[in-house]
């Protein structure tokens, strides 16, 4: 490290960069559409699947399968309803924001999540489309740090332009040189 | 080094540089690739196919598919579909390495596109299906710290390639981490004389760390007397339930009474033997254990029969933990932990693990020597806890147990099942004493340097935890936490996470704030 820009000024606890204050980005207007539609066409063809099922000609099924009949249309509309109505509340209060040193996350509609990862404790970058995304234009940031898969950092719905540049802007980051 | 020898080493390393890059052109794998792809398809079918078994044997039965013939024909169109999925996975697959980066584009479905820096990668591991040797192609797969399910996988370079890659990836890793990595390796090091000995143990504290860490046994052992009640209570819960053991054991060879005291019997001697396989395992293990360091390096041995050999550099270390049990805290005693990245490692049994290095039954004055010695200034013992608040209690009794429970046994009341009711109220009550134990232990504090958490139910740990180790930081509110500034903190570390649940938001956000400006502004590694 040279010399000069070194520094050590003592930082006092109320003037630490606060996670807070930063200014954060909606996510693509397209996330939501994307996943009410993929919604309503999974439960679509659950349902319309065990309908056929039932009232189909041709194969005698258990009277036993015939009477859960209803009980599983009931948990299929129910569960449809359910995630239907989560996404229409709970995705437009996903957003994010990068910062010089990190990169910051806000989700979840009861229990709002902040989550914040420091650039320099990237380990590794997945750029992910599944066939819904792909359709929609849209693409996932997978940022991996030490400590497990399940606390992988996860922008969704992000236009893939914007994916990226984003990628791209980490990948660059001096602090993923840091060894 | 003189300056030829110097120019030849640069020389030397440039050339393999640019053997092993690629350039920025994608590449497409050797098309031996789609073996490999085909193999691990049908690997994946057949992992699917035994969950499905079952259900397959019993609509074989119904429509009677065993006689058919067309069986063969599904078999062979499944192996030539496979083979048609494994040609497109090799058409949709492409990687490179470019600029000290791995880069690979899969998945037809779901497209991945992995970017892999050199210097993250943590290990290198060249395989050889069978069906590569003849052609002496090999897949390389590349560890990372994230886990062990999302590593980056070339899959068919040619094994010259292979090993060179993976020489000059471990060549760069090494430069960075600055050593080996952390494993058992063979004992008695050529520079022993350098270390000093920080702690060792005495016969004395491994028979106390064996009774201490089987406690579930001896409790058990100890609730022998009330065995034959309580069973003579289940059994006769069980009986007017219409489910009647006599019946069921073949009541006319033996009593019930005397198949509950030959039970007794042999859960008491099982105790026993149990507790003295504990002690057994414990000096096995544990014998002539040594704590030295040289060094940044900490380095355990121990081993009755086969001495083993433990090392873990300080740097490593990214969380002490001092676990006292009720058993332990009766005793004075203390299991101390060094903690470091969990990830990457295979599992091992605790007691040997490479991961996690633990110092058995210390005294607290112990843990305090120790701990200064690996995280210097630490005040795991001396600073003030604060307490998590109330809320934690209303949010767990208020909003989960008691609704529950209420339901529950108006539920029982209602069908007038008063033995239920007793039984819920009964299990309620504990959750709320192990809640509360837990509220009342659950504590936390900060310095400059260090984060502290204590917790516990019976027994209390602590855990002690240098800011700058984060890897990422989770501040967690519900709408009613807001109104009552109160928040979560999780805190990620290479060796999993630390929780500190509903704290005031204002501290959460001070230990947040500070620890991702110590990680930040250091720019120290992890490791």
């Amino acid at each position: 490290m040279e010399i000069n820009d070194f520094s050590n000024e003592p930082v006092l606890p109320d003037q630490l960069p606060d996670a807070r204050v930063v200014a954060t980005h909606p996510l693509s207007t397209r996330y939501r559409l994307m996943n009410l539609i993929s919604v309503v066409v999974i439960f679509s063809i659950l349902g319309i699947g065990i309908s056929i099922l039932r009232f189909q000609p041709w194969l005698q099924l258990p009277t036993q399968l015939l009477s859960v009949y209803p009980l599983a249309l009931g948990v299929i509309s129910f569960l449809g309803i359910w995630s239907f109505a989560y996404h229409w509340f709970a995705d437009p209060l996903i957003r994010y924001a990068i910062r010089q040193q990190d990169l910051i996350l806000h989700k979840g509609l009861v229990f709002r999540k902040v989550t914040c990862q420091p650039i320099l404790r990237v380990q590794h970058i997945e750029l992910k489309r599944g066939p819904f995304e792909r359709l929609a234009g849209l693409a996932r940031l997978q940022v991996f740090s030490a400590g497990g898969s399940a606390h992988t950092f996860e922008i969704p719905g992000l236009p893939v332009t914007t994916a990226v540049q984003l990628r791209q802007f980490i990948l660059d980051h001096k602090d993923l040189d840091a060894r | 080094m003189s300056g030829t020898q110097l120019e030849d080493d640069i020389s030397r390393a440039q050339k393999q540089h640019s053997q092993i890059d690629m350039g920025s052109e994608w590449q497409r794998l050797a098309p031996i690739s789609i073996a490999y792809f085909t193999a691990s398809n049908i690997k994946q079918f057949a992992q699917f196919l035994i969950y499905v078994i079952p259900a397959l044997a019993i609509s074989s039965n119904v429509f009677e598919m065993h006689s058919a013939s067309y069986l063969i024909s599904a078999a062979v169109g499944v192996v030539s579909l496979m083979s048609l999925s494994g040609l497109i996975s090799y058409y949709f697959y492409f990687f490179r390495v470019h600029n000290q980066h791995i880069e690979v584009k899969s998945g037809v479905l779901n497209r991945r596109h992995i970017n892999l820096p050199f210097w993250r990668i943590q290990n290198v591991k060249v395989e050889q299906p069978f069906y590569y040797r003849p052609f002496k192609f090999a897949s390389v797969v590349f560890d990372t710290a994230g886990s062990a399910d999302e590593e980056a996988k070339i899959v068919a370079v040619p094994l010259a390639y292979a090993q060179k890659l993976k020489k000059h990836v471990l060549a760069n890793t090494f430069d960075a981490q600055n050593g080996s990595p952390d494993v058992p390796t063979a004992p008695f090091h050529a520079n022993e004389e350098n270390e000093e000995i920080v702690n060792q143990r005495s016969m004395k504290d491994l028979i106390i760390h064996g009774i201490t860490n089987n406690r579930v046994w001896i409790l058990l052992g100890a609730a022998a007397p009330f065995y034959d009640n309580a069973s003579g209570y289940v059994f006769s819960w069980l009986q007017s339930k219409g489910l009647n053991l006599d019946q069921l054991l073949g009541g006319e060879s033996a009593a019930w009474w005397q198949v509950g005291l030959y039970t007794l019997t042999a859960i008491v001697i099982l105790t026993a033997l149990l507790a003295l396989l504990s002690i057994g395992g414990a000096l096995l293990t544990l014998y002539g254990y040594t704590l030295s360091r040289d060094q940044d390096r900490y380095i355990r041995r121990s081993g009755l029969l086969s001495k083993q050999e433990v090392s873990m550099k300080q740097s490593r270390i990214q969380v002490i933990t001092a676990k006292q049990d009720w058993l332990d805290k009766l005793l004075g005693r203390v299991n101390l932990y060094f903690e470091q990245n969990t990830t990457g490692t295979e599992q091992h049994a605790e007691l040997m693990s490479p991961s996690k290095l633990l110092i058995p039954s210390v005294t607290v004055a112990e843990v305090r020597a120790l701990v200064n010695g690996a995280m210097p200034d630490s005040q795991i013992y001396r600073i003030k806890y604060k307490s998590v608040s109330k809320q934690f209690l209303t949010f767990w009794l208020g909003g989960w147990i008691w609704p529950l429970a209420i339901l529950l046994i108006s539920i029982s009341a209602y069908h007038q099942q008063w033995q239920e009711v007793g039984i819920i109220l009964a299990v309620s009550i504990a959750f709320t004493l192990i809640l509360i134990l837990r509220w009342w232990r659950w504590g936390y504090g900060y310095d400059q340097r260090y984060i502290y958490v204590r917790s516990g139910r019976m027994g209390q740990d602590y855990q002690c935890l240098e800011k700058y180790k984060v890897q990422q930081i989770s501040v967690v509110q519900s709408v009613f936490m807001q109104r009552k500034q109160i928040a979560t903190l999780k805190i990620l570390l290479a060796s999993g996470t630390v929780t500190i649940p509903f704290i005031s938001e204002k501290d959460a956000w001070e230990m947040a704030n500070s620890a991702l400006y110590a990680a930040e502004s250091s720019r120290k590694s992890w490791m």
